[in-house]
């Protein structure tokens, strides 16, 4: 606990030896191309199939009949919606799945899903939640019996007559509206699926590219029929999730289906403007802020409403009962009396999805939210952002701390996050910079952006958090061997977060074994014990806590061992944590190690316990963990392009008590990257045909190297109470914290013009606008023109 | 579609010898054909560089390549950087620099950061971090932020400078001098690998098996 363990699972990473999806080969394979819709909305008339079966290598096309003989034409979605595997009535978005081609090999599959003709009576589409909610937009989900709308679902939280109150009392109200964007995750690895039934022993094998192998093997169960202990999930190394792999898509079905009804195994693998066309998004939240507070800046309450998005079919994966997701964490780090959501979601023609990419269910959104409004705020009144925060901050002593939606935060230390970021972003000095170069009409401008966030994390307390109804707990499973070496089991599954390093740490340090005697297994449904995934930054708080709580089971029947071992009696035997040995009260040198121990509970086991030495937890937590930080970005915004640099970015985070320093600092900075992809590039739109406009690696863009500066990362430690090793979750903290600090520090660049807000993704256009708005865009020189048009040839020497 | 070319190349000094289409890419000959599952493909469009090799020295997104254009040239993929000379039977300096600055987390794209960091170093043994980042800015990752590839590909310049130095040279040999360097026992370089930097050819049925 605590150390730079570097990662045991680089080797194979670093030498090409990981066992991704699309790396799994069986004997006979087969492989799938999808179909899909080139229109948005549209009735589908025909397919017909017959030029592509007669190609070599085409074995089989699949449509909605297809699997209607099996009940697969529908799948139940995690929001209690249904929605379509294969189209065969509606195609509903553009890249909908509307058959299957299934082939020798790759190339032949895409052949032959050229080759199926499918005929389209074009529909009005409707992509915007704005439309979609109008009167006369165009129904959407006829198939929904009595629908007549493209209402998806209301929501709200809070009390609204006493947020309504304050505000008609305030001596002071904000309002913004803020649109956060429609995004994708984009893992560099897609979604795919080997498929693999096995006739002979009546037995589904599916290797997939799954967070949550468990709960997915259950939907396939429930889904197909086939009885769960004859299903196996495998989710071998992922490359990246991110959210992205934690629905169950179209493809792994199909791949799943068609192997049962081929009895060959076959391969699903989709390509990158599939994933990002097709799979589940994240965001797309209209949302509209306010704040009623003092004129010295104290925040009386927070209103907010939301107009969502959720694509055509509500697919969002998230806990049940929550269908806004945890958004109602949006009072943020604030001590704030009363609050008041709402929240109406719509039906539209694009894919479905809204939970993922580091969202933590919706807490990207909330804080989002509510740390722009504070800046709002405290421009409004003239006031240092920072100062805002600190006079309205939850007070450590306020901890655990019950917020007005009814969240119960488990510790903090807010203001020294704060002070520990300022201090390293040498704020002060820049807020004099930022002075000067307004006063010097300079041509770069300096903004500062602030954010200071608290995480909800851990989903989550069985009594409330459920997936398809079950229970929200993970698991561990831990056996040492005879000669001291142990394995440990979780239920979560790894993407990339080094849970085969920082789970042996935990092991390590409850039992006092060498972290490479402990190795991790995760994402095999057949023999790791049942966990609801890893998303949310739940592995640490949940099945890091099952992890130490099933060592300590192995260290209480371990200590009856060592008294047995070293003859005497169990009372007087203690457990050293510095050394990881067993010693008799008061002789330390009368000791046995664990190694000692575990060839005791095989080979001489004391009478009264069983023989070996191992142990299970199912841990449901009792309260999520709500881990947080302060972020602050200094960007130069150049008056002439609008182009955006990062001048300083300081991200301070407390997670609780730190497994390892190494790779928590992995995990801040790519999800800073994400946030700065998030507030900079990163936009899936649609024109008015619906047809996507940023569906690909050309149009969606992600960072490079070039894009990222250097991040500094402080930290401060404020263990989570009720966790058994005070750790709380951290993965997707940079990704919620850093998006408001990033569009802060843009906006405070020209605030003194009155710029109040910069919508998401603040491209150079974007940017440049408001700069021209703001009377603060600087064109240039208007001799430039003259030279250029008078000496051409001499300025483009001079240019090169 | 099913006209099919006899092709050979020589992958991480192996010569092998491959039927392929004229469309099939690259990426997939190697992967599917030659069973090196470490090359990895993250787009449809070129811009990803999860498929990065080095083909004759030059490094290139091998989802953009047809494997008939590859016909006769060597080729690096990250299974081969192992057997690489400076890599002394061990870990290449870039593989342990990944290892020890936390230069890969889901490892999806690590394989072609390793391989566009060593056409780098190949060319610029002591790059500055502008010019490490820009000659990743092909190689997209989604979970590191860059900051410790940065840092990893820093450590295999450090480490294969040391290493030149420790040897008595004054800079590590590029591939291109590699030729002519003595390694202290040979006239000739011979980094052992066959059909590579004058090794043994392959032997009859060297042409399909590697380890």
């Amino acid at each position: 606990m605590g150390e730079e363990v570097s990662r045991k699972e680089d080797r194979r990473f670093i030498t090409g030896r990981g066992n991704y999806v699309d790396d799994v080969k069986k004997p006979g394979m087969l492989h799938c191309e999808l179909v899909r819709s080139p229109h948005a909305h549209a009735r589908i008339e025909e397919i017909d199939g017959s030029r592509a079966m007669a190609l070599d290598g085409v074995v089989a096309v699949l449509t909605a009949d297809d699997l209607l003989e099996y009940d697969l034409a529908t799948m139940p979605t995690l929001m209690d919606d249904t929605q379509d595997v294969l189209v065969n009535d509606k195609v509903k978005f553009q890249s909908q799945e509307v058959a299957a081609v299934i082939a020798e090999d790759r190339y032949a599959a895409k052949d032959g899903a050229e080759k199926v003709d499918v005929s389209y009576d074009v529909l009005e589409p409707v992509v915007d939640a704005e439309t979609a909610l109008e009167d006369d937009a165009p129904l959407i989900r006829d198939d929904i019996e009595g629908k007549e709308d493209n209402h998806c679902f209301d929501w709200e939280t809070g009390d609204e007559e006493a947020t309504d109150e304050a505000f008609e009392n305030a001596a002071v109200t904000v309002e913004e509206e803020m649109f956060y964007q429609r995004l994708h995750p984009a893992p560099i690895e897609t979604c795919g699926a080997v498929g693999d039934y096995d006739p002979g022993k009546d037995k589904l094998t599916v290797h997939m590219t799954s967070q949550a192998p468990h709960i997915h093997r259950t939907l396939f169960a429930q889904v197909s029929g086939i009885p769960e202990h004859k299903i196996r999930i495998v989710s071998p190394d992922v490359g990246g999730g991110f959210g992205n792999k934690v629905p169950i898509y179209p493809g792994y079905v199909v791949a799943a289906a068609a192997s049962y009804v081929l009895e060959r195994p076959v391969k699903w693998i989709e390509e990158r403007s599939e994933n990002i066309q097709s799979t589940g998004f994240a965001r797309d939240y209209d949302m509209n802020g306010e704040i009623a507070a003092t004129e010295d800046g104290e925040i009386r309450a927070i209103r907010v409403d939301v107009l969502a998005n959720h694509g055509a079919y509500n697919a969002a994966a998230q806990p049940s009962k929550f269908p806004a997701g945890f958004f109602n964490i949006f009072t943020g780090s604030y001590d704030v009396e009363t609050a008041y959501g709402s929240l109406s979601a719509a039906y539209t023609n694009t894919a479905p999805g809204g939970i993922a990419y580091r969202c933590s269910f919706r807490v990207t959104e909330a804080v989002y939210l509510v740390e722009r409004m504070v800046k709002v705020l405290a421009d409004e009144l003239g006031m240092d952002p920072a100062d805002v925060r600190r006079r309205n901050f939850i007070q450590p002593d306020q901890f655990p701390y019950e917020s007005p939606t009814g969240w119960n935060y488990d510790s903090g230390d807010y203001e020294t996050a704060l002070d520990e970021a300022l201090e390293m972003a040498d704020y002060e000095a820049y807020r004099d910079e930022q002075q000067r170069r307004i006063d010097e009409d300079a041509d770069k401008l300096l903004g500062i952006g602030i954010s200071s966030f608290t995480e909800v994390v851990g989903a989550g307390p069985g009594k409330s958090c459920d997936i398809a109804g079950v229970e929200m707990f993970d698991s561990a499973d831990i056996r040492v061997h005879p000669t001291g070496k142990a394995t440990l089991r979780v239920g979560v599954q790894t993407q990339g977060q080094g849970h085969e390093t920082t789970f042996a740490q935990i092991v390590a340090e409850e039992l006092g074994i060498d972290v490479d005697d402990v190795v991790v297994e995760h994402g095999d449904t057949d023999t790791d014990p049942y966990g609801l995934g890893t998303y949310g930054s739940r592995s640490t708080p949940v099945a890091g806590a099952a992890t130490a709580i099933a060592a300590r089971k192995i260290r209480d029947k371990a200590k009856s061992i060592a008294a047995n071992e070293l003859e005497a009696a169990e009372e007087d035997v203690e457990w050293d944590r510095e050394s990881g040995e067993f010693h008799v009260a008061g002789a330390p040198e009368r000791s046995v190690t664990v190694t000692e121990i575990a060839a005791g509970a095989y080979m001489n086991h004391p009478g009264g316990e069983e023989p070996g030495l191992e142990a299970v937890n199912y841990y449901d937590p009792p309260e999520m963990t709500y881990p947080f930080g302060s972020y602050v970005v200094i960007v130069e915004v150049d008056r002439e392009t609008g182009e955006v640099e990062f001048e300083k970015f300081v991200a301070v985070d407390d997670c609780g008590n730190r497994i390892n320093p190494m790779i928590i600092e992995g995990q801040i900075h790519g999800g800073l990257a994400q946030g700065i992809g998030t507030a900079m590039m990163e936009q899936i739109t649609f024109d008015d045909n619906g047809n996507v406009t940023g569906g690909d690696f050309m149009n969606y863009l992600l960072p490079t190297a070039m894009e990222i500066p250097e991040f500094e990362t402080g930290h401060t430690v404020t263990p989570s109470p009720h966790h058994p090793i005070g750790a709380k979750g951290v993965g997707e903290s940079p990704t919620v914290g850093s998006p408001p600090a990033i569009v802060n520090a843009v906006v405070d660049a020209m605030a003194h013009a009155g710029v109040s807000h910069v919508e998401m993704p603040m491209t150079p256009d974007v940017v440049w606008k408001h700069l021209e708005e703001a009377g603060l865009e600087r064109r240039p020189a208007q001799n430039l023109e003259f030279e250029l048009a008078g000496d051409a040839g001499e300025s483009v020497t001079d240019d090169d | 579609m099913t006209d099919e070319r006899e092709i050979t190349l020589t992958v991480n000094g192996t010569k092998r010898t491959i039927e392929v289409e004229p469309r099939r890419l690259l990426v997939h000959a190697i992967r599917e054909d030659l069973d090196l599952t470490g090359t990895h493909i993250g787009c449809d469009t070129g811009n990803c560089g999860a498929c990065t090799v080095l083909v004759d020295d030059e490094p290139i997104k091998s989802c953009l390549t047809f494997a008939v254009q590859a016909d006769g040239s060597e080729v690096l993929t990250v299974e081969g950087m192992e057997e690489l000379p400076e890599s002394a039977g061990d870990l290449h300096p870039l593989q342990e620099g990944f290892h020890e600055e936390h230069g890969l987390q889901c490892g999806y794209c690590t394989p072609g950061m390793i391989l566009a960091g060593k056409a780098l170093l190949d060319e610029n043994p002591d790059p500055d971090e502008d010019e490490i980042r820009e000659a990743i800015s092909g190689n997209l990752c989604r979970c590191t932020g860059y900051q410790n590839i940065v840092r990893s590909i820093e450590y295999a310049a450090d480490e294969l400078e040391a290493r030149a130095a420790a040897d008595g040279g004054t800079s590590i040999p590029d591939r291109a001098s590699n030729a002519s360097a003595t390694d202290g026992s040979d006239a000739a370089f011979d980094c052992g690998l066959e059909n590579c930097c004058g090794g043994p050819a392959a032997g009859a049925d060297g042409g399909e098996s590697r380890e």
